[in-house]
């Protein structure tokens, strides 16, 4: 499948990858069907995120996905972050072939999870 | 600066060598006689198919008579099953096959067992070889066709056919005549010595790209007195084998391909090997926790295939590709389906293992800075990906 230049160079240099020592919530959700995963770590102050670094496993959508989902959600308020949907995300990247929807799912559900978490 | 690029997918295709190229380009303008016709430029064809038949029977040791082109591997793998299968099928219905075989093989076994044929497909164990014992247990009296391939395509396992091909003599010479071997050699011709009287086969699958021709030519060997129904009906041509005008060109290139193949079989298997093993030490002591897929002895010497754990095999391909380095995968993402590589998994690995499959496949072309180049690329892109999986933070 070709994919996209922009798609690429988040393969190859992802954003934001890694954890956070002093992280607010920490989310790792797994794809039953195809095991794809995606651990998000978040540090939310005054219901802000400050910052937030993602580690994944599985095929390029998805450390695509989750290497955009970062840069998405910081700085933005929980409140707004809640109201990301996987169609902003598949936007973000320039769109994915359906069957690649998946990748966004799991990114959004993680995101979700996160969020739901907090304390 | 320009990217290097290194191409270390020959398994997939090999770039078409000059004097080949160069042949073809001859044959595409001086010898475009229809090759049935009877005057002059027909005939001038026609003794360039017949020079080129020659070279790919010499090959494989056959008779130049046992030749059919087809339009490739594909076409010559249909032929020799549909083709064998629907001729014989008062005598048997019957099909064994293995587990590991390309789709061209096991598509058709799958298609046929819809048209009320039964397929038996032998396992392969973790080195990715068929069991002979396995075999003799799934003979029975209505077996028409044995089909399994020469080397594996994605593992480059070697599967004991001269062994097989013995098997069958002897059920043959104990009465029961109507049971063949066929064999896809795609990925073997060129790279091993081959010889059909020594391996026992009737039937055999050549494709001219795997051996530096372009595409869209390969040949399906079947051994006089072997009954085929064409599959491509409508015209005399391939002995009633396979109508449609021959493509001259590509005939002709897959004959001077398999004349220097031939001429030069030692000299590029020896040349390959190094560099793979060159490479797999290279892989071993500088990256960590690798599965080294199939049998390290019986596997084709140009082929290597590993698995890097905790990674997944697509996005390390595009991160090599990105620096210039072409490899394939067995990941599912690559094959479009949730699965990964069934050839992977029959070996019974787990699904991290299948999905993390890389094949290298060395060529003529390559050379030792391509190995070192490729080495210091992937070593970083495994790093990169290793760094950003999840799976890192229970194993470590």
């Amino acid at each position: 499948m070709p994919y996209s230049t922009q798609f690429k160079d988040h393969l190859a240099h992802p954003r934001n990858a890694g954890e956070l020592a002093d992280a607010s919530v920490v989310a790792d959700e797994t794809n039953p069907v195809c095991g794809d995963r995606v651990r998000l770590s978040l540090l939310v102050k005054n219901e802000r995120i400050e910052a937030a670094r993602f580690r994944a496993y599985g095929c390029p959508p998805t450390l695509v996905c989750g290497s955009v989902l970062t840069e998405l959600i910081t700085g933005k308020t929980t409140e707004e972050a809640k109201q990301l949907t996987r169609a902003d995300l598949l936007n973000a990247i320039g769109g994915l072939p359906s069957r690649k929807h998946h990748a966004a799912a799991l990114a959004i559900e993680t995101l979700n999870s996160a969020l739901a978490r907090l304390p | 600066m320009a990217l290097r690029r290194v191409y270390l997918d020959n398994s997939a295709t090999t770039p078409v060598d000059p004097r080949v190229a160069a042949m073809m380009a001859r044959a595409v303008v001086e010898n475009f006689g229809n090759a049935s016709s009877v005057h002059g430029f027909g005939q001038q064809a026609r003794a360039a198919v017949d020079r080129a038949r020659r070279e790919v029977a010499a090959l494989i040791g056959a008779k130049q008579n046992e030749v059919v082109f087809t339009s490739g591997g594909t076409e010559a793998n249909n032929l020799a099953i549909r083709g064998l299968c629907e001729a014989s099928a008062s005598f048997g219905r019957h099909i064994i096959t293995s587990a590991i075989e390309h789709p061209s093989v096991s598509g058709v076994c799958t298609d046929l067992e819809k048209r009320g044929w039964e397929v038996t497909r032998l396992p392969v164990y973790q080195n990715g070889i068929v069991r002979l014992d396995d075999l003799t247990e799934a003979l029975r009296p209505d077996t028409a066709l044995i089909t399994i391939m020469l080397a594996n395509n994605e593992i480059g396992t070697i599967q004991p056919i001269s062994e097989i091909g013995s098997l069958v003599r002897q059920k043959r010479a104990g009465g029961q005549k109507h049971l063949w071997l066929h064999s896809d050699a795609v990925q073997a011709a060129g790279r091993l010595p081959l010889n059909v009287d020594d391996l026992g086969c009737d039937l055999l699958t050549m494709s001219a790209h795997k051996l530096y021709a372009p595409k869209g030519v390969g040949a399906l060997y079947a051994r006089r007195g072997v009954r085929l129904k064409g599959q491509n009906v409508g015209g005399h041509q391939e002995r009633e084998r396979r109508a449609g005008t021959e493509n001259v060109p590509g005939i002709v290139a897959f004959g001077e391909a398999a004349k220097l193949a031939r001429e030069e079989l030692e000299q590029r298997s020896s040349h390959d090997r190094a560099l793979r093993d060159r490479f797999e030490t290279a892989v071993r002591s500088g990256i960590k926790d690798v599965v080294m897929n199939g049998d390290r002895e019986q596997r084709l010497g140009h082929l290597s295939n590993i698995s890097f754990r905790y990674i997944e095999g697509e996005g390390l391909l595009i991160n090599l590709d990105l620096e210039g380095v072409a490899v394939s995968t067995g990941s599912a993402c690559s094959s479009g389906t949730l699965e990964p590589s069934p050839v992977i998994r029959a070996l019974g690995v787990d699904d991290e293992i299948a999905r993390g499959s890389i094949r290298f496949s060395f060529g003529k072309d390559n050379s030792e800075a391509d190995v070192e180049y490729t080495i210091e690329v992937l070593s970083r892109a495994v790093e990169r990906l290793r760094a950003l999986s999840p799976l890192t933070l229970v194993s470590h």
